[in-house]
């Protein structure tokens, strides 16, 4: 399976969900594969997307999709606990697991070495998860995630390809974009 | 009313609602008025950076989010601040106790507590110290408006002469 067709599969299925895309390649197909308001891009932040998107779900009652990466979880496993603590049902994260550190020469990652990212999240309290390595499994999962209340945890093992071209790099107009599709942005002073 | 209590009621003046925080013993004096007040989401987060990523998600949102923390934690929380929350222009209020202060009894905690305003200096990120609780309120509440207007990170420092520090 591709990050790039996975990726389009799971935006056919939504409607105003808001979507957290890890910096690097998953932003970059987020953004090909067709820009709405409520993609928030990262462009750094290495391991948070995850965390920001737990920001979201705790706040509005909207499903909130995470599309992070096995090597920038990693960094930040400690979040796994949070949204275990925190259950919140409306956050689905999808890691896309091509057990390497693509971008920065293809190194194997730990979940290469044998780490089951899934187990992590059963361990710390995560009950709706799944492995999945086919479109037609994620398709699946995915359709009963959004369904359901979560939280969901679910590894898309993904096999690298070639990157598609950098995305505009313009964090502070997606920050301004995705919020104001929930808030009117605030004129300073008033 | 104590510092704390008057710290709280600053939080609410400015719509700031939910808190992501790693425990601190000085601090916690404020964070468990919010812990007990449903005004309030606290999410204790495993480590700082993870609670900036929260409480940018929350802003992202539409909901003002504050992040409480120790001066050690500052240190692991930098490039969150530096990659996310200026670039976006997400602005989060920084309550960070300053250890290596007066009566500092753990070398350990020195370096990165005198380091704490210098980063944020060359972060280009404003900073005030909490040195009282009589200049709490209006530099606290002066401060929020100025985060929220500006759309940048910005650090309220608490010091043991504002809240009695830690003793060994």
């Amino acid at each position: 399976m591709h990050r790039f067709e996975a990726t389009k599969l799971l935006v056919s299925h939504l409607q105003d969900e808001p979507v957290v895309a890890n910096l690097g390649p998953t932003t970059d197909e987020l953004w090909h594969v067709g820009h709405r308001d409520r993609n928030f891009y990262t462009y750094g932040s290495m391991g948070l997307c995850s965390s920001i998107a737990l920001g979201m779900a705790l706040t509005v009652p909207d499903k909130v999709v995470s599309l992070d990466g096995d090597g920038s979880l990693l960094m930040n496993m400690g979040t796994i606990a949070t949204i275990g603590r925190e259950k919140p049902i409306n956050l689905v994260v999808v890691v896309w697991d091509n057990e390497q550190w693509g971008q920065t020469g293809h190194q194997p990652s730990h979940t290469a070495a044998g780490t089951d990212l899934e187990q992590v999240a059963k361990g710390c309290g995560i009950a709706k998860s799944a492995t999945v390595s086919t479109l037609e499994d994620l398709d699946q999962v995915f359709q009963q995630a959004l369904a359901e209340d979560g939280p969901w945890f679910i590894v898309a093992k993904i096999e690298e390809t070639d990157y598609l071209l950098v995305s505009p790099v313009e964090p502070e107009a997606t920050l301004y974009r995705f919020r104001g599709t929930y808030k009117a942005p605030e004129m300073p002073g008033h | 009313m104590t510092w704390a209590q008057d710290l709280v009621r600053c939080l609410k003046g400015a719509d700031v609602s939910l808190i992501a925080y790693v425990p601190d013993i000085s601090i916690y004096q404020a964070t468990q008025l919010m812990e007990d007040d449903p005004y309030f989401r606290v999410v204790p987060a495993t480590r700082e950076e993870e609670a900036i990523g929260i409480a940018a998600g929350s802003y992202a949102v539409g909901r003002n989010a504050a992040v409480f923390m120790q001066s050690s934690g500052f240190g692991n929380c930098v490039n969150a601040i530096a990659s996310l929350c200026i670039p976006c222009r997400i602005p989060v209020p920084l309550f960070i106790n300053l250890r290596g202060q007066l009566d500092e009894f753990n070398i350990a905690q020195v370096a990165m507590g005198r380091a704490t305003r210098p980063v944020l200096d060359v972060l280009g990120l404003p900073y005030y110290t909490l040195e009282d609780h009589v200049s709490l309120e209006r530099t606290v509440t002066g401060a929020l408006k100025l985060c929220y207007a500006s759309r940048q990170p910005l650090a309220l420092c608490m010091t043991p002469m504002l809240h009695g520090g830690k003793i060994a």
